[in-house]
């Protein structure tokens, strides 16, 4: 069995004439529905288990028949999930299959929401019960998310009954090639993927270059750590990128197309199959698509892992089978791409914004966002945020926006520190510039990127040397090796940043990343290492004093480098419970029960277990390093 | 006046001085230890053959694309008889069967599966890419081994060593890494005995790590087989893969 022969048979059956008279199957008119989010978070925790419980606690209330319960697409709010979506807007979420009696016994049956899984705002206590007025979805404007967590992605006819596919259709029988492009070109949409290249331009060249064949690429192999966006809407709305595929494949006259997806993201893979399957036997792909005589056949290409096939080039290289190494350009794609033939390549999010933007007009897209950065962008929010989870914002809102209202602030009260943007390639943007807007421009002024959108924010316990070391140590082992300032210069800096972690940085060290930086930036071929350096750059630019505590006071202030800091017990919160003394893994905890405790600091491996099991808060990390045991016992034995 | 005579005098100046040019080709500098050149395909003096193999690495390294490598199957490189009469004793010992390989080389040959499709599909087969599969595919379709070995290595996705019955999967995405995913690795080296990316000697379990899952709201998190934990502590872990160890069996180192 292959894994790229998945639209090779066309079975064409007549074309839907109107796609809105298609029947919803399965769902009663008037009846209610239970739709559980299966994105990644969710079932992460957890909520295939919670649809189990559904479809069994239902049936057993004897209202199978007017309540169906189905599964959406990442709803968005993942700090909540599992997430359970009843009726329209009622919104439950950290749900466990053994609350799904309670729920459907109270809320079902008798009518009145479970109060306790409601989501709770951090600020007021309140319980919200309607999502539509929690601020995490009031604050965004969803666009390329319009329909992940609405329609139930396995099921093409919920789809097709919000609209889909009738922008395809309408484009590919009633309008022309250029039509279609001068339309995406006033839009004002440019490329999603994080450089930013203006779409329209790109079919154009595209649509110019002479060939007999020319090939179709969607790049999913978003492989950038903190990001999730595009694997969100390909486990959302699988068939919005489809449609857009489509469109795009005949303004530029493509006949073949690949989606080049990561294997890691199994579920977005699954989803996809049975989408373009669906989508093939109702003759929106294939042979004569929409009954209109246009030729279009997609195929699947599972990514084998490699950070690097992120880049053009080296993606073409690795659907041909080659080694991802990126090449020089020019000859661009849109010349010279895929087997030597011209080639389109764009980002899911981008093709899942086309649809939209031939169905409401290139007006209503470009009355969002900024002059320079039309429309609206699409981030995932992880880390030390409140409301983590996908979000779209018009371009041109201020990361405060984003962060503050989107995110709800920091979570458990903390100080925000930074927020690092654009993965690997991006950096690390401060506080003090927490008004920056949010578009390609202004955040490279900052010396981060757009990126592809993730958005990983961080609080004060968090190293910002550790998680310049972190990004590169990343790009390092992702370097493809051909060229040498990336492989060599990547190795040299992650040296240096290991030696300041361990405590044995030297004077001048901070001179010699910002000089290798430089020049992994100026020789690199690709873009991998044209912005590896970019973490480290921008965390010596606004955190340079924690570097400089690192090497200078050999000490780390965050508390997280391990050969600079130092676990004691505070004697006047231990209890005495005994509880980290059994955790301790080295055993190197020691104490009387009902008696504070004290840490061996010559045993102690600093593996944090003891810190996370104190129920009392008593485990403290001290920045800089101690010999001495440490804690209570010296204290007790003064006494 | 006065610029004409300082022109004289640098002219004159020089006049008695070495020259610097060279009247190529009839005199030849010596060149530069590493000066670039041109490329030439070395004929082995012994047979007259080309030395090259056709292995296309150059062609696949070169930052400016200038080699092209075109060949016949003349010039692929054979595997010499002794060493197949070796594997097909380590292929005894090792319970690599290579009819199980066949449907992946019938796919081949029906549609055209690129190289990294077929690795994938023989990863499958076998859990791993075993070295007598990989000379399989080299021989019947004509790719080189060191292409072949290019490919694999290049991808994290591919294995070249047997992995054990159970994959704990780490996620190192930066939300798990700001919230402990070192931790989580360190423990379950200290549980299992191994380090990461390796396999427990009883070939239960071995621990992996990953880029990201994209469950960044659930940070730190970890799949072992189809099951996941997300939010887990290094405490937690240890015992999720106690209880694992307890089930199946499994010894530590």
């Amino acid at each position: 069995m292959s894994r790229e022969t998945m639209a090779d048979e066309t079975t064409t059956p007549p074309a839907e004439t109107d796609l809105r008279n298609v029947s919803v199957a399965g769902r009663p008119d008037g009846g209610f529905t239970v739709k559980v989010c299966a994105g990644t978070a969710c079932v992460f925790s957890g909520s295939l288990a919670v649809y189990d419980a559904f479809v069994q606690e239902v049936e057993a209330a004897g209202l199978g028949d007017k309540v169906e319960v189905s599964i959406i697409g990442c709803h968005g709010l993942c700090s909540m999930s599992p997430v359970v979506v009843l009726g329209d807007d009622t919104l439950y979420g950290h749900l466990r299959p053994q609350d799904v009696g309670k729920v459907v016994e109270e809320h079902l049956k008798g009518g009145s929401p479970v109060e306790r899984f409601l989501y709770k705002d951090e600020t007021t206590g309140e319980r919200i019960r309607d999502w539509h007025d929690i601020g995490f979805y009031k604050a965004q404007t969803r666009i390329a998310l319009r329909d992940v967590g609405v329609v139930d992605p396995e099921s093409i006819e919920d789809y097709l009954a919000r609209g889909g596919y009738e922008a395809a259709r309408m484009a590919l029988s009633e309008k022309s090639p250029e039509w279609i492009i001068e339309h995406v070109t006033d839009s004002g949409i440019r490329g999603r993927g994080g450089a930013g290249f203006p779409t329209g331009v790109k079919w154009k060249f595209a649509a110019q270059s002479k060939s007999d064949v020319k090939y179709l690429i969607c790049n999913a192999d978003e492989g950038d750590p903190g990001a999730f966006m595009d694997c969100s809407i390909l486990e959302g709305d699988p068939h919005a990128v489809i449609e857009g595929m489509v469109i795009g494949s005949y303004a530029i006259g493509a006949h073949e197309g690949y989606v080049y997806v990561r294997a890691e993201y199994p579920l977005a893979v699954k989803r996809l199959t049975q989408a373009v399957a669906d989508a093939e036997a109702r003759g929106f792909l294939g042979k004569d698509v929409f009954g209109t005589g246009w030729d279009f056949e997609l195929h699947l290409k599972l990514g084998a892992g490699a950070f690097v096939c992120g880049e053009e080039t080296a993606l073409i290289a690795s659907i041909e089978g080659k080694r991802g190494m990126p090449r020089t350009r020019p000859p661009y794609p849109a010349v010279s791409g895929l087997w030597g033939k011209p080639t389109n390549i764009n980002n899911v999010e981008t093709y899942a914004n086309v649809p939209w933007i031939i169905a409401n007009g290139a007006e209503a897209y470009a009355a969002y966002g900024i002059d320079t950065c039309r429309g609206t962008k699409a981030f995932s929010l992880a880390g030390k945020v409140v409301n983590g989870g996908l979000a779209e914002v018009p371009m041109g809102s201020t990361l405060r926006h984003v962060i503050f209202d989107v995110g709800g602030g920091i979570k458990d009260g903390k100080q925000f520190k930074a927020v690092q943007l654009g993965g690997p390639s991006g950096g690390c943007v401060p506080a003090s510039l927490l008004d920056t807007p949010v578009d390609y421009e202004s955040l490279a002024a900052t010396g981060a990127i757009v990126g592809s959108g993730g958005m990983v924010v961080v609080d004060e316990d968090t190293c910002m040397v550790d998680l310049a070391r972190f990004f590169l140590d990343f790009t390092q082992k992702e370097s493809c090796g051909k060229c040498v300032p990336c492989r060599l210069g990547t190795k040299r800096m992650l040296e240096v940043l290991d030696r300041i972690i361990e405590g044995d940085g030297r004077e001048g060290d901070i001179e010699l990343l910002e000089e290798l930086g430089h020049y992994i930036i100026e020789g690199s071929l690709c873009a991998l290492g044209g912005t590896a350096p970019n973490p480290v750059l921008t965390t010596i630019k606004y955190f340079r004093s924690e570097y400089e505590a690192h090497i200078r006071e050999k000490r780390c202030p965050a508390g997280k480098c391990k050969a600079l800091i130092t676990y004691t017990i505070d004697p006047e919160a231990c209890t005495g419970c005994t509880l980290c003394a059994k955790k301790c893994p080295t055993q190197c905890i020691t104490g009387e029960k009902k008696q504070p405790h004290a840490i061996d600091v010559a045993n102690c491996i600093k593996c944090d277990t003891c810190r996370q099991v104190c129920r009392f808060d008593a485990v403290k990390v001290r920045s800089g390093i101690e010999q001495t045991v440490s804690g209570a016992a010296e204290t007790v034995e003064d006494q | 006046m006065l610029g004409m005579f300082k022109a004289m005098r640098t002219t004159l100046k020089h006049l008695p001085m070495k020259k610097i040019t060279v009247q190529y080709p009839e005199q030849r500098e010596r060149l530069p230890e590493r000066s670039r050149g041109l490329f030439r395909v070395v004929i082995d003096p012994a047979d007259g053959e080309p030395r090259c193999r056709a292995c296309t690495l150059c062609e696949s390294n070169c930052p400016v694309q200038v080699i092209r490598v075109n060949y016949t199957s003349k010039y692929r490189l054979p595997v010499p008889n002794a060493a197949r009469i070796g594997e097909a004793r380590l292929a005894a010992q090792s319970g690599v069967d290579l009819k199980d390989l066949q449907p992946v080389l019938d796919e081949y040959y029906e549609h055209g599966t690129s190289l990294i499709g077929m690795l994938q599909d023989a990863q499958d087969v076998y859990g791993y890419l075993p070295r007598l599969a990989i000379q399989e595919i080299s021989l019947q379709t004509g790719i080189s081994l060191s292409q072949i070995y290019g490919v694999s290595t290049f991808y994290n996705q591919f294995r070249l060593s047997p992995v054990g019955e159970h994959i704990i999967d780490v996620c190192h995405g930066t939300a798990c890494h700001v919230a402990g995913a070192v931790q989580i690795t360190e423990a379950l080296e200290e549980e299992l005995g191994v380090a990461e990316g390796k396999t427990t000697s009883d070939m239960k379990f071995t621990l992996s790590s990953v880029a990201c899952m994209g469950a960044c709201s659930q940070a730190p998190v970890m799949r072992i087989g189809d099951k996941t934990f997300g939010g887990i502590t290094p405490d937690k872990t240890r015992k999720i893969i106690r209880d694992l160890m307890d089930e199946v069996g499994g010894q530590k180192g």
